[in-house]
C-alpha cells in the first residue's frame, strides 16, 4: 500500500487515538519500575486495541463515495485487514502484559488475574471476545485448509460477537466510557448498514439488456436501470447481485466487477470473464432477468496529476477499466495525452481491441498500441520505449492478471519510476 | 500480515501455557508441603540419613534434608537428630538455650505433617523422650570440642572477649578510610540483643540506607538488614557468627563480594560496647 495519506486516514487516526487521549491523564507516562510499566504497557495496548478493533469494524461499511475518502475500496479493506490484524495483536499483548504484570505479588495472582472466577463477567467477556477473533480469524490462518469466499464471508460474521463481547469487556472495566460508546456505536453501526440495511437499501435494479460474448469465457453485459442509473467514473465498480432464476450458480450472491460503460451511457456495461462459479454462470445469464446493483466503488483513476500525460498497461479482463475510460473520453473535455498499451496473448484474445481502435481513431490525444505476447513475448522496456518514448513521466495505470502486474512493477522500477506514479486495484482475496 | 498475526498468536498461546504451568507446577509444590500428613515414629524412623533427613519437633514433623548443609552447626551434630524426636536438641541450642523466633519461622517452611503415635494420636514432642533427649545434648557437648569449632560458634571464647556487659541501651561505629561505613544501635536485656538497628551504613560515600530497591547495592543493604533481624532475640556472643556471614544470610556471594562484612558489623558492636552503655533502659 502507497504510504500516500488521504483525508480519511486523518480520521482513522483521530478515531483511534481518542480514548488514548482521553484516558492519558489517568494512565501517565511509563514508569520505571517493571511491573509498573508492563501494567502500564497492558492498559495502554488494551485501549488501542479495543480502539483498532471498533474502527476496524466501522471500516467494513460499504458506502459509494465514502471509500473514496480512503483511496478507493480496496485500499479501505487494506486498512481494515491491517487495523483488525494489529487490534488482535494488541489485545493479546494486553492480556499477556496485565497478567506478567503482577508475577511479583506471585504466579497465583498473576494467573488468578487473567482466568478470575466466573462470576466477572466482564472479564470473560474479554476472553470470549477474543475466542471469536481467534475462530473468524481462523480461516485467514489457513487453519482448515484453503478458503472458501462465501463460508468465510458468513464466519467474519462472527466479528459482530466479538466487537459486543469487546464492549461487555470494556465498558464496566474501563475509567471512561464514553469513547467506547462512540467507537462501539460507529462499528455496530457500520455492520447493521452492511449486513442489514444495505441489502435492500443500497442496491439498485437493473434489468440485462443484452448479452454480448466478446471470445470464448468472455462476456459483455449490458443492463438498463429500472429506475435511476448510477453515476460513476470509469475505473469503478459495482457489486452486481444476479436474481435470474435459471442460474446455476452465484444467485442471489454479489460479486465486484468493473464497470466497462462510459459514464454517459444509459446502459451499465461489464466485462465478465469465467473465472469462477458465479461469473462462469453469468456467461449464459437470461436476457430480461433481474439484477441488483450496489456502487460505485473505487477510485482507479483518481486525479492525482490531472494535467500529466497518462500510461495506461492493461491486459486480460483488466482491460475493462480502460475501456470504460476509452469510451468516455470522445465526451470528456480533456488535454492531456493518453496512450493505452492492450497487453494479450494474441490477437484473437484482444477482445475489446476493435472497438478501442474506433475510440483512438475518433480521440486525437488517445493512441492504443496492442502487444501480444505470443509474438514478442513480455512487454519489453525496448517496445515500451520505441512507442512511448516519455513513458517514465508519465502516471502510470496497471490492470490485469497478477503475473502481468508484477513484470511490469519490475520493469517500471528498473527504469526508476517512482512507485507513487504507479496505480494499480489488485482485488486479491483479503 | 497474516504471519506476524500468526506467530503473535502462536506466542501468546505460548506465553499464557508457560504462565499457567509453571503455576500449576509450583503451586502443587507449596500444596504438598504444607498439608498436614500424619506421621508415625516408624515412618520418622525411616527417615535418618543426609539423604532424607525428617525431625519431629513439639508435635510437628519436618522435613530439614535440604537446610542440613546450610545449618550453622556441624553435619554430624545435626545428622545425628534425623529420624527421631528432636526437641530437646531443639530447645538446647546451646544448653538451655533454645533456637531463636526467626529459626522458628525458618523451621515452619520446612514442616511436611504432624507426629502421632501407633492409634494416630497426635505426639507433642519433648517430655516423653526427655532421657533420649538428654543423651544426645551430650552428645552435642561431646562432639563439639572434637570438631575444633570455628571462631564463630566458640562460646567459651566468645564469653571471654566480650566479658559481662550490662544491660541497657548501647551505640557503636566503625570507621575506615575516613568515613563512617557502619553505626550500629541495640539493646541488651538478660544478656539477649534487642531492637538491633542501623542509624548509619555507608562506603565510599554512598549511603546504603537511603538506597532504592531498583539500584544495584540495594541487595546489599536488604543482607545487613537481616543481619539485624537474625541479632534480635539472640545472645549477644552469636554477633561473633558473623564472621561467617553464611551462616546468617542467604546469597552470600553477593554479600560478601560486597564492600559491607560483617566483621564491620561485629567491630561496630564491640566498639558499642567497650563505649559503655549509652542510656539506661
Amino acid at each position: 500500500m502507497p504510504l500516500r495519506l488521504y483525508r480519511g486516514d486523518l480520521l482513522l487516526i483521530v478515531a483511534l487515538l481518542v480514548p488514548l487521549a482521553v484516558a492519558g491523564p489517568r494512565l501517565g507516562w511509563p514508569p520505571g519500575e517493571a511491573a509498573a510499566l508492563l501494567g502500564w504497557v497492558g492498559r495502554v495496548s488494551g485501549i488501542l486495541g479495543l480502539a483498532m478493533l471498533l474502527v476496524t469494524a466501522a471500516l467494513s461499511i460499504r458506502l459509494p463515495g465514502f471509500d473514496r475518502w480512503f483511496g478507493g475500496l480496496d485500499r479501505l479493506w487494506q486498512l481494515h485487514r491491517l487495523l483488525g490484524f494489529s487490534a488482535f495483536i494488541l489485545i493479546m499483548l494486553h492480556v499477556l502484559a496485565l497478567g506478567l504484570a503482577r508475577v511479583p505479588a506471585g504466579l497465583e495472582v498473576a494467573v488468578l488475574t487473567l482466568f478470575p472466577p466466573l462470576s466477572q463477567l466482564a472479564l470473560w467477556s474479554g476472553w470470549l471476545a477474543w475466542l471469536a477473533m481467534v475462530i473468524f480469524l481462523a480461516p485467514t490462518f489457513q487453519f482448515f485448509g484453503r478458503l472458501d469466499y462465501q463460508h468465510w464471508k458468513r464466519l467474519h460474521m462472527l466479528s459482530a460477537a466479538a466487537l459486543l463481547l469487546a464492549l461487555g469487556h470494556a465498558l464496566p472495566l474501563a475509567g471512561e466510557t464514553w469513547p467506547w460508546w462512540l467507537l462501539g456505536a460507529l462499528g455496530a453501526g457500520a455492520m447493521v448498514w452492511r449486513k442489514l440495511l444495505s441489502p435492500s437499501l443500497a442496491r439498485h435494479p437493473y434489468r440485462v439488456e443484452s448479452v454480448e460474448s466478446l471470445a470464448r469465457g468472455v462476456v459483455e453485459i449490458a443492463l438498463r436501470p429500472e429506475v435511476r442509473g448510477l453515476d460513476y467514473r470509469p475505473g469503478q465498480f459495482i457489486y452486481l447481485t444476479p436474481l435470474d432464476e435459471s442460474l446455476t450458480a452465484g444467485r442471489g450472491e454479489e460479486h465486484p466487477y468493473t464497470i466497462a460503460s462510459a459514464p454517459n451511457d444509459s446502459l451499465l456495461r461489464v466485462g465478465i470473464k469465467d473465472l469462477g462459479d458465479a461469473s462462469h454462470a453469468l456467461q449464459t445469464v437470461s436476457v430480461g432477468s433481474r439484477a441488483m446493483i450496489e456502487g460505485p466503488y473505487g477510485d482507479f483513476f483518481a486525479a492525482h496529476y490531472p494535467q500529466r500525460d497518462a500510461l495506461w498497461l492493461g491486459g486480460g479482463i483488466g482491460i475493462t477499466p480502460f475501456v470504460s475510460g476509452a469510451r468516455g473520453m470522445a465526451a470528456a473535455d480533456e488535454s492531456r495525452r493518453v496512450q493505452l498499451f492492450y497487453l494479450a496473448n494474441d490477437a484473437d484474445r484482444a477482445y475489446y481491441l476493435d472497438e478501442l481502435s474506433r475510440c483512438a481513431e475518433g480521440v486525437e490525444h488517445f493512441t492504443v498500441t496492442p502487444h501480444f505476447y505470443r509474438q514478442l513475448g513480455p512487454l519489453s522496456e525496448s517496445f515500451l520505449r520505441h512507442h512511448c518514448p516519455d513513458y517514465a513521466d508519465r502516471e502510470i495505470y496497471l490492470c490485469g492478471p497478477p503475473g502481468m502486474i508484477g513484470h511490469l512493477r519490475e520493469l517500471l522500477a528498473a527504469q526508476g519510476v517512482p512507485a507513487s506514479r504507479i496505480h494499480c486495484e489488485v482485488f486479491d482475496f483479503l | 500480515m497474516n504471519k506476524i498475526a500468526y506467530s503473535a498468536f502462536i506466542a501468546f498461546l505460548a506465553s499464557i501455557g508457560t504462565l499457567i504451568s509453571v503455576q500449576a507446577l509450583s503451586s502443587d509444590e507449596a500444596d504438598t508441603a504444607s498439608e498436614a500428613r500424619d506421621i508415625t515414629l516408624d515412618e520418622l524412623a525411616e527417615h535418618a540419613s543426609a539423604e532424607s533427613c525428617w525431625k519431629a519437633i513439639h508435635g510437628g514433623v519436618y522435613d530439614i534434608t535440604d537446610y542440613v548443609p546450610d545449618h550453622p552447626t556441624d553435619e554430624e551434630v545435626i545428622l545425628d537428630w534425623c529420624g527421631r524426636e528432636s526437641s530437646e536438641a531443639w530447645d538446647n541450642k546451646s544448653p538451655g538455650r533454645p533456637h531463636s523466633p526467626a529459626a522458628e519461622r525458618q523451621l515452619e517452611d520446612y514442616r511436611i505433617g504432624r507426629l502421632v503415635d501407633d492409634q494416630g494420636e497426635p505426639i507433642e514432642g519433648g517430655e516423653a523422650n526427655d532421657q533420649t533427649g538428654q543423651a544426645a545434648s551430650q552428645e552435642t557437648a561431646e562432639a563439639a570440642p572434637d570438631a575444633a569449632p570455628s571462631p564463630a560458634e566458640d562460646l567459651r571464647l566468645h564469653r571471654a572477649m566480650l566479658g559481662q556487659p550490662m544491660d541497657g541501651h548501647y551505640r557503636g561505629v566503625f570507621t575506615d578510610r575516613g568515613e563512617i561505613q557502619v553505626n550500629i544501635t541495640f539493646d541488651l536485656r538478660d544478656g539477649q540483643l534487642t531492637d538491633v538497628n542501623f542509624r548509619h551504613l555507608a562506603y565510599r560515600g554512598v549511603d546504603y540506607l537511603t538506597l532504592e530497591e531498583d539500584e544495584d547495592l540495594y541487595p546489599v543493604m536488604l543482607q545487613h538488614r537481616r543481619i539485624t533481624e537474625w541479632l534480635e532475640g539472640e545472645p549477644l556472643t552469636s554477633i561473633f557468627a558473623l564472621y561467617e556471614p553464611a551462616r546468617v544470610v542467604d546469597e552470600v556471594d553477593g554479600f560478601s563480594g560486597a564492600t559491607l562484612r560483617g566483621a564491620k558489623v561485629i567491630s561496630a558492636m564491640r566498639d558499642g560496647l567497650n563505649r559503655g552503655v549509652y542510656s539506661w533502659p
